[in-house]
């Protein structure tokens, strides 16, 4: 038998592109996440859709649009028809940062790409499952079974195992994991040593990341002391913290350190305001609320025993444009997406807020190259930004006007055309076609000495965006309340900046129509502007980690732990990956791992012959196996006689799950093999005797031999012994025991040394204790 | 006659799957049941008995040692299901590991600490404290549904099983054999559950519970009509409606429903609803926010509001806070009226013809929800003093158990050989039984169904055919029949492979370990005179070149011995045979560095040591010995691997190189004669390397 593994990056190999895998396992092929990079590289694309056809599964890691982005697209315009698998976390919080990045789009740009159907159809395709559940695939995929294990770093993280016939070592996608326990996540549990949720045996492969192979990361502590620090600087200077994250990973645990900063009276915060603004906020918040169960044992624990739930945020102020925000007295903290700062109120803000000294920027992710928060990560000190500004703005004067006109000529056309459609079919289709119409004469008319790259020379900053300084009115009882910041923001607002209301409108109708899209925008017809800016860099930058990734150290420490024999790194630049390739040899020495750095679109095949086979064991045999103890298996040497020869009619036989299936499949392929000869209905009947016999037949079993004819062998010590581990043996059993420079002596006369291979080294005079300690040491073997 | 063997019995105990219900057997009330093969036990949730107070009311534990069961895993949070979890925890040598799902705790936590406080008042014997509890939580760990663990071979995962929030079903795999435990369940979608699900999987025993025998609910839409109209009635009439509810559970479910009617039906506006309970109100948080456990329809709902915000129920913190003028409808705790509020508002109402009481769930038999359903015209206040009983009494069952419909398409879905009922009356039960019995009875796949008493355990015997993979090198040629098979077995959480050594750290978590010994013994006499007394012992003695001018020996092919100064050492790789070598040499090396005999040998014989001309002398000197001087025939006729004797006219030939005799006429002494030279042989030359 061969199993058949190969692996193709589609994107994000050799370099920091966003995650997409083909692997193709036996007849089944997967796609490993489906990312798409923030410009909307079309090349992700066009990869990905050579090879969409022969998906047949998909596998989601993270919500973000590194790992899920395309996913719409894929859906929406090229009609991707698989099962997706995805935690429940991520299938919520997938949606947020899709919503999220098309209103991002959406408030400043015509937006292409995808709409928000598309997210919500590409949504519904998705099974929704929990970490550590066994899936086991039907039809094509039988005898092939996946379970995500929680990876951290966001909510719902997951490493995907793929595991074959319950047997052969599993495959492991684990990417951007995060081992180390956060506010809101646990760890990772890809290599626990209680061994649950890992088989016990090394995987076959794995497929990794190397994207901080070559980066750490300075102590939580220092960084959460960091931030704190940055924070209240700039406050008490009066300036304002832009903190640039994501829609609804990452973002989560900055909200729980911050809220909880704020409450903490000795951190003096409590006198300034803290928001979070993106387009979902509300529903991030009420989602993180229903996913207690995903998150650390800590606030599991507070949750059940003082039913505290720590997305009951109490100072932390929910925003969705800038005018929620505006609201929000100053000098204010301000959580904003998107992280990359290319779209989002992360960008607006800092661009309003980069001028001023006064104020901060804080990047918690490196992204990737060519955003604005990788460029100012790479050099804080850059003091003037050449910047696109794109903006909507509302048509006016003569422009309107002819928008009216035209749109009322449309119509007429309309009318005549589309008479015999269904009405809601025209309606749909309206304000694409309004959008790209203004398009056409808009950009002649507005912005004709901005937009070119002929104007460089124009140095002047351009007046950004419609910016109303509140003006705070006082009583004797304080400031005077504005009742809207506190009604529950999914009631509809008309007002013409809530765009986010959109997705919440959508969410509540539940796609019955887009109307309330439409009325928006009909209401007020915009246009989409695009400027070049320049900002006066005064504000202080700076860049504290909170990505929640594992460092490089730890990733190959934790490779190390988990053994796998074959490893495939992905997405890091090529100095990285061959750096990190090495370092894996290096580490994985002693078992021989084969470590593979493929470019995209170059086929990784580790398919292997597959030596396995099925055995029975009589009775007779199992009767005279000693077994001792090693770890958390029992073995034991076993001397046996091949017998072939067929005892069927054993009928209180029970099948295990692995036989009937590999049977199944036997017949499956001779049912296949039949239905090229035209003989299809024999065939099924076959197949059906196939596994009565083939179940029967193909297992030989095992007897066990006469003490003549048992061949003798050479004695295996099995376990791996820790010189530490053993020390205390020593000193329970009343030896004195210690390390003189790595080498453990006892009593002064024995020396046990351990070399690098894990050899143990025993030297001593001949004593009494020599003999006594070996028989210890041999104790700690499980000798066969 | 047929002869009896011992190994021909048609069972073995690795075989034997023990269920044995300590309680809930043929009761209902205080679940608990253990569940025993291949050495492993298992508990299946630890309650109470609701009728009963105290530690009799508890399972019959003392029927197990506690301290042998691996796991216990607690199905929903019902004090017939959790109720004796905190005990059991605390009091008993209990070591094992606990599971229940998120929901299941969090509630569980706060709805015992309830019903510490309620019992206060009621008993004295308390089972456990307040403190007891919150040292439980500690211990308990959660699993999400469809989540699979593994604890020492024990696998498992849970399936949502209806009934109440977070409310399971286990399945649970020991080397192969599956058992699912259904806990209470309900394949009924309600407003705010989702239905049982069908395991994708089929077990091979299903314990299934029985609370409804043979009962068929009447459907839901008429169900809920009557409620809400018996309601709409009691209080239309003017009197007070009283519904004992158990705080948690099918209490969130009238609540929504009685929410919903008073919302369409504005004319009842004015008539207040009370729901009596602080449970309730600090469980609401667990309701908003274990959502995923319930139905699509309210986690859709959940996405814009929350349904569990009532508009027209109010809180009622206790009695006291209670104005009781006119009509109004209560909803209060515990739901068999056993004490409690429900029992004071019950007392205080009972003889008005006007008031009613609706029981809205199952009641246990010898509770006093169970008694008026039997309409006496009398009943015991709390205080022993007889009341009449005037008000009406009305039983709408909203229990979410299956019924005999579900139950029995829940069954014939999974198709177990084996069905062992729990958690029913005995006599409905056994109407389940025999109706379910009936059902099978022609199928060609007969399912056997138990019905154990409490203590009383069902014995099934699963042979499993012991499966082994045999893997890497060892596999990489095809099976024939009569090939020997070599190689370490590893069992693992009942996994067998048979591996070779090289493979195992490929294949397997575990490592092959090389050690290596070296012993120093101090060493006076010379190398050589030790190379001499080796060669007796071994015939494998090679002389090692070494650097700076040291001297080695390799005896056996195992053990080198190198000459230092006056130290000598000996390296080699640990085994027992190796071991063994490495003992035999240094006794040799200790006579000759001990003994003063041992050293006074003729240099020349140490230099040029001959051990067959020593076996020729020593053989001669034993046959003269044997058979006397004259026997030997003249010494010209034998050669140098040759000794020809004559005894008794026989003629002897003994060919010294192969140690053959033959004697012609008396194959008795040829074969007496070979023995000894063999003896001989093997006391003079040294041994031979395997």
């Amino acid at each position: 038998m061969t199993s058949i593994i190969k692996f193709t990056p589609l994107a994000g190999a050799l370099n920091e592109g966003p995650n997409c895998y083909l692997l193709q396992v036996d007849e089944f092929t997967f796609l490993l996440d489906c990312g798409w990079s923030e410009d909307f590289d079309m090349d992700v694309i066009n990869n990905v859709m050579k090879h969409i056809s022969q998906v047949d599964a998909m596998l989601l890691t993270f919500p973000d649009i590194q790992h899920i982005g395309a996913l719409p697209y894929l859906a929406g315009k090229i009609g991707l028809n698989c099962a997706i698998y995805a935690t429940v976390p991520v299938y919520k919080m997938g949606q947020m940062f899709l919503y999220d990045l098309y209103q991002s789009h959406h408030n400043i740009e015509d937006f292409d790409k995808f709409t928000l159907d598309d997210v919500d159809s590409a949504f519904d395709k998705i099974t929704q499952v929990k970490h550590n559940q066994t899936i086991t695939l039907k039809d094509k995929g039988l005898g092939l079974s996946i379970t995500p294990v929680h990876a951290g770093h966001m909510i719902g993280g997951t490493a995907w195992k793929i595991i074959k016939d319950d047997e052969e070592g599993e495959i492991v996608y684990a990417v951007d994991f995060n081992h180390k326990r956060e506010r809101h996540l646990n760890g990772c549990s890809l290599f626990e040593s209680s061994g649950e949720t890992w088989s016990g045996k090394p995987p076959q492969l794995m497929i990794t990341d190397g994207y901080n192979a070559m980066y750490q990361q300075a102590r939580r502590k220092l960084r959460d002391e960091q931030l704190l620090t940055r924070i209240i600087e700039t406050m008490r200077g009066d300036g304002n913290v832009l903190i640039a994250v994501d829609t609804a990973g990452r973002v989560l645990e900055l909200a729980i350190l911050l809220d909880q900063l704020w409450r903490d009276t000795r951190s003096g915060l409590c006198a300034y305001s803290l928001a979070m603004i993106n387009n979902v906020t509300y529903n991030v918040v009420e989602f993180a609320k229903f996913m207690v169960e995903w998150m650390s044992d800590k606030i599991i624990n507070s949750f059940t025993d003082q039913r505290n739930n720590p997305f009951h945020f109490k100072h932390l102020k929910l925003c969705h444009n800038l005018g929620d925000l505006a609201q929000v007295p100053q000098p204010k903290c301000v959580l904003a997406s998107t992280a990359d700062m290319e779209c989002g109120f992360a960008r607006q803000l800092f661009i309003r807020w980069a001028a001023d000294p006064r104020n901060t920027v804080i990047i918690t992710s490196r992204s990737t190259k060519g955003t604005l928060s990788r460029t100012l990560v790479d050099d804080p000190t850059v003091s003037r930004l050449k910047l696109e500004m794109k903006k909507r703005v509302p048509i006016i004067g003569e422009e309107l006007d002819q928008y009216e006109r035209n749109r009322a000529a449309k119509k007429a056309t309309e009318v005549k055309v589309f008479e015999e459609e269904s009405s809601d079919e025209s309606d749909a289709e309206e304000p694409v076609n309004t959008i790209q119409n203004r398009h056409d004469f808009i950009v002649p008319n507005e912005v004709p000495k901005k937009s070119g790259s002929f104007f460089k020379q124009l140095k002047k900053t351009f007046p950004m965006y419609p910016f109303i300084e509140p003006r705070i009115k006082w009583d004797e009882y304080g400031e005077i309340i504005n009742p809207d910041d506190f009604r529950m923001s999914n009631i509809i607002q008309v007002d013409e900046e809530v765009k986010a209301e959109i997705i919440k409108t959508k969410m509540e109708v539940d796609k019955t129509d887009s109307n309330p899209l439409q009325s928006v925008v009909e209401e007020a017809p915009t246009k989409c502007v695009t400027e070049t800016v320049f900002i006066e860099m005064k504000c202080t930058i700076s860049f504290i980690d909170f990505e929640g990734r594992s460092d490089g150290e730890s990733m190959l420490k934790i490779i190390q732990q988990i053994k796998p024999r074959e490893v495939i790194v992905v997405r890091a630049d090529t100095k990285t990956t061959k750096y990190y390739a090495e370092a894996i040899r290096k580490a994985l020495t002693s078992s021989g791992v084969e470590v593979f750095t493929p470019a995209v679109n170059e086929v990784v095949d580790t398919t292997k012959e597959r030596h396995i086979y099925q055995v029975k064991l009589k009775d007779s045999l199992v009767g005279t196996l000693r077994f001792s103890n090693a770890r958390d298996s029992e073995i034991c040497w076993i001397d046996a006689k091949v017998d072939c020869s067929e005892n069927v009619n054993d009928s209180s036989k029970v099948l295990t799950d692995s036989q009937i299936r590999e049977a199944k499949e036997i017949a499956d392929k001779e049912e296949f093999t039949m239905d090229h000869d035209g003989e299809d209905i024999i065939a099924s009947q076959k197949s059906s005797n196939a596994i009565n016999t083939q179940v029967a037949n193909i297992i030989p079993s095992l007897e066990p031999l006469s003490i003549e004819d048992t061949p003798g062998h050479q004695t295996c010590f099995i376990n791996e012994l820790r010189l530490s581990d053993f020390k205390q043996v020593l000193t329970k059993e009343g030896y004195q025991a210690e390390f003189i420079g790595g080498v453990l002596v006892c009593n002064n006369m024995l020396a046990i040394r351990r070399n690098q291979q894990g050899h143990i080294d025993l030297e001593g005079t001949l004593t009494e204790e020599y003999y006594a300690i070996r028989d210890l040491l041999y104790q700690q073997y499980a000798v066969v | 006659m047929a002869e009896f063997e011992v190994e021909e019995t048609p069972h073995n105990d690795s075989e034997l799957l023990k269920i044995t219900p300590l309680g809930a057997g043929q009761e209902v009330g205080r679940s608990c049941h253990l569940l025993e093969f291949k050495e492993k036990k298992i508990m299946l949730d630890c309650g109470i008995h609701p009728g009963i107070s105290g530690l009799a009311g508890l399972p019959y534990i003392d029927f197990t040692e506690p301290e042998k069961i691996d796991l216990l895993l607690v199905t929903h949070f019902h004090l017939d299901h959790a109720g004796g979890l905190p005990w059991f925890l605390q009091k008993t040598t209990f070591k094992g590991r606990v599971f229940m799902t998120h929901a299941t705790k969090a509630i569980y936590r706060w709805l015992l600490s309830d019903y510490i406080k309620v019992s206060n008042i009621s008993t004295e014997d308390q089972l456990y404290t307040e403190a007891d509890l919150e040292d439980s939580m500690a211990r308990i760990e959660t699993i999400n549904f469809h989540e699979e663990k593994m604890v020492g071979g024990i696998k498992f995962w849970c399936y949502h099983a209806g009934h109440v929030l977070g409310a399971a079903m286990f399945m649970i795999q020991i080397a192969g054999v599956r058992v699912l435990y259904t806990g209470d369940y309900s394949r009924e979608e309600d407003r705010h559950l989702m239905a049982a699900e069908i395991p994708a999987v089929r077990p091979d025993v299903l314990i299934t519970e029985a609370t409804y025998g043979t009962h068929i609910h009447e459907p839901r839409e008429e169900r809920e009509a009557r409620f809400t109209n018996t309601v709409q009635d009691i209080v239309n009439r003017g009197g007070r409606c009283l519904i004992p509810v158990f705080a948690l559970g099918r209490a969130q479910e009238l609540l929504l429903i009685l929410d919903d009617y008073w919302a369409n039906h504005p004319e009842l506006h004015d008539i207040p609803i009370y729901y009596a309970s602080s449970l309730a109100k600090k469980c609401m948080a667990v309701y908003q926010t274990y959502s995923n456990a319930m139905n699509q329809k309210i986690q859709k709902q959940l996405n814009i509001s929350n349904p569990f915000q009532f508009k027209h129920i109010s809180n009622l913190k206790g009695m006291e806070h209670f104005d009781d003028v006119g009509p109004s409808v209560v909803m209060a705790s515990p739901g068999m009226m056993q004490s409690g509020l429900s029992r004071e508002l019950f007392e205080s109402w009972c003889n008005d013809r006007r008031n009613g009481v609706i029981v809205a769930g199952y009641c246990v038999e010898g509770t006093l929800a169970k008694h008026i359903l039997s309409e006496p015209e009398e009943v015991v206040s709390m205080s022993g003093q007889k009341i009449p009983l005037k008000l009406s009494v009305d039983y709408i069952s909203f229990s979410a158990h299956a019924d005999y419909k579900q139950c029995s398409e829940f069954v014939r879905a999974m198709k177990p050989p084996h069905v062992v009922l729990v958690h029913g009356e005995a006599n409905e039960m056994n109407r389940l039984k025999l109706a379910l019995n009936r059902e099978y009875e022609d199928d060609p796949e007969p399912i056997q169904i138990h019905n154990p008493k409490n203590t009383e355990s069902v014995q099934l015997y699963f042979k499993g055919e012991k499966m082994a993979k045999v893997m890497g090198e060892l596999a990489t040629t095809k099976p024939k029949h009569g090939d020997k098979l070599s190689g370490i077995l590893v069992k693992r959480n009942f996994n067998y492979h048979i591996l070779a050594p090289s493979d195992l750290s490929a294949h397997t978590n575990l490592t092959m370990s090389t050690l290596t010994q070296r012993q120093s013994v101090t060493f006076t006499a010379s190398l050589s005179l030790l190379k001499y007394y080796l060669h007796q012992l071994s015939d494998d003695v090679v002389v090692l070149p070494l650097s700076n001018g040291r001297e080695g020996l390799r005896v056996f092919g195992a053990v080198t011995v190198v000459k230092e100064q006056n130290m000598l050492l000996l390296e080699w790789t640990a085994n027992p045979v190796n071991d063994m070598y490495a003992d035999s040499v240094l006794a040799i090396v200790l006579r000759v560095d001990t003994d003063p005999q041992a050293r006074k040998i003729p240099v020349q014989r140490i230099a040029k040591p001959d051990l067959n001309r020593e076996f020729r002398e020593r053989l001669e000197v034993m046959l003269e010995g044997m058979f006397g001087e004259e026997s030997f025939k003249d010494p010209t006729s034998s050669g140098p691997d040759q000794i020809n004797l004559e005894v008794d006219g026989f003629e002897i030939h003994i060919n010294t190189k192969t140690r053959v005799v033959s004697c012609a006429g008396d194959e008795n002494v040829a074969e007496m004669l070979e023995e000894s030279i063999r003896r001989l042989y093997t006391t003079i030359m040294p041994v031979e390397t395997v």
